[in-house]
């Protein structure tokens, strides 16, 4: 074969604008034409459903938002599905963040959720309250587990939290569970000042958190990890609720295939082409 | 007197005590500590918020110095200026309504999702590039990857159940004992800083130059 023409080179030496544009076309068109591929569910979601699911009327939640906006897209199925769990079996959930992005999610995540709300009279003030950004950094994590009303006096819109369900919040040992929706951003923080104090914790975190959170799994810190999207598709499935998790996974399952599908195609070219070259 | 007070003994006396009223009321029950130390960490995040206030100061100068000697990509600078501008204007006129939400929800937050999103495509175009079996210890990282990989993808566990034990062995032994000897390391090792800057062995952290030897 000449070194012009060469399969071997075109495969080891794959134009990158290639790859983007069959990612793009994969990624696209499933979510315009879906195909509802079969989904498992993984032994990790099943044990996040089951300690959201023994939830009840005198549990309160803490909810923290620990994300900026662009990685709330990856895990937004694992908020809205867990939101809709919580609400369904009437638990308070106080909902806080940890980064400025985040404060834009509660409004549209209650304006998903209005209609599950309304069929569980789930009201502002008696079931759930917004606190906004109230955790900025390690030091306010910390005085909130020692001493929650010295740190927290309003809810977002400047309303004094005196008189509501928080009222019977003091410090980490009051909380039912804390729900943690993070990309990383002070997940740590709640894991020096709650968790390991004994506070429940759940997390559903990004892809890439996951082998370092798991380890807190396995000794008891968090209960139960949702992982990533992927998690929350399969926690919409279970609670029968399909969502933005599930109309992903067909482009997910597709991006994913083509990703192994350059990889070996790579690797193809790579022996056939640049081994033998360095060869010779 | 004021040399007292800019000495190194000074701000390691200062250093040391905040660490107990923050650290004895972890382990000890002392509710007056407790709320003592409460009120200690919030001045300390207060203080710490009026670092933005320097970091913004310092961008402007640094901004103004590049537009001033028209360095490359000058423009950048420029417009990064006057957004820090406007969206401090915007802050003033009320965050829940008003320019401050629309410049929040219309432009950061698609931004902020599109900077993500990006990823994906990057991603894709290393792991063809990175992923080469050069020698039998990059194949079997090859095989490891490829599997657990191959499991990611939803349609696989559906389709293949056996692959779920095999991908959940790599992730959670391999990965965790990795990840695991990552934590404790780092926390090790920040728990030697620690003692060594209480200790004042680390004067770069009090704002000194020279290490004591």
């Amino acid at each position: 074969m000449s070194e012009e023409r060469n399969i071997f080179r075109m495969l080891a030496e794959i134009d990158r604008r290639i790859i983007y544009l069959l990612l793009f076309i994969v990624v696209t068109v499933p979510i315009l034409r879906p195909i509802a591929m079969p989904l498992a569910v993984s032994p990790d979601t099943k044990q996040y459903y089951k300690v959201l699911n023994s939830l009840g009327p005198d549990d309160t939640v803490l909810f923290v938002l620990d994300t900026e906006f662009s990685g709330y897209m990856e895990i937004q199925s694992g908020v809205l599905a867990s939101a809709r769990l919580i609400i369904e079996k009437g638990a308070k959930m106080a909902i806080a963040c940890s980064h400025p992005e985040a404060t834009g999610i509660p409004p549209m995540m209650f304006s998903y959720l209005r209609d599950v709300m309304e069929k569980y009279d789930y009201k502002y003030g008696e079931d759930y309250v917004v606190l906004g950004y109230i955790f900025p950094n390690e030091a306010a994590v910390a005085s909130s587990a020692q001493d929650f009303h010295g740190v927290v006096k309003e809810d977002w819109r400047g309303r004094p939290i005196k008189g509501t369900f928080l009222d019977g919040i003091h410090d980490w040992k009051d909380w039912s569970l804390i729900a943690i929706f993070s990309t990383g951003v002070r997940s740590d923080a709640f894991i020096r000042h709650y968790g390991l104090r004994g506070t429940p914790m759940v997390i559903n975190c990004i892809g890439v958190m996951i082998p370092t959170t798991k380890p807190y799994v396995d000794t008891g810190i968090f209960k139960a990890l949702l992982p990533s999207m992927r998690g929350g598709a399969e926690l919409e499935k279970l609670i029968n609720a399909p969502g933005p998790g599930l109309a992903a996974m067909d482009c997910f399952t597709f991006g994913h295939y083509l990703v192994i599908f350059f990889i070996i195609i790579a690797n193809i070219g790579y022996f056939g082409y640049v081994r033998r070259r360095a060869e010779r | 007197m004021s040399a007292f007070f800019r000495s190194r003994e000074a701000m390691l006396i200062v250093m040391v005590i905040s660490f107990l009223i923050v650290f004895i009321p972890y382990f000890f029950n002392v509710p007056a500590l407790e709320e003592f130390s409460t009120t200690w960490i919030t001045i300390a995040a207060i203080v710490n918020a009026f670092t933005l206030v320097l970091a913004v100061y310092s961008q402007f100068r640094r901004g103004i110095y590049f537009i001033r000697t028209g360095k490359r990509a000058w423009g950048f600078k420029l417009w990064m200026l006057i957004g820090i501008i406007l969206m401090i204007i915007f802050a003033t006129m009320g965050m829940e309504k008003g320019p401050y939400s629309w410049a929040m929800q219309a432009i950061i937050t698609p931004l902020s999702s599109v900077n993500y999103g990006i990823l994906a495509f990057y991603l894709s175009s290393t792991c063809a590039r990175a992923f080469r079996a050069r020698n039998l210890k990059a194949f079997a990282l090859l095989v490891a990857g490829f599997i657990v990989l191959f499991y990611q993808a939803p349609l696989t566990g559906a389709i293949i159940p056996g692959i779920e034990p095999v991908a959940r062995y790599f992730t959670e032994t391999f990965a965790m004992a990795f990840a695991r000897v990552f934590a404790i390391s780092v926390t090790l090792g920040a728990i030697v800083f620690g003692i060594r800057v209480l200790l004042g062995k680390e004067p770069m952290v009090l704002g000194f130059t020279r290490e004591e030897r």
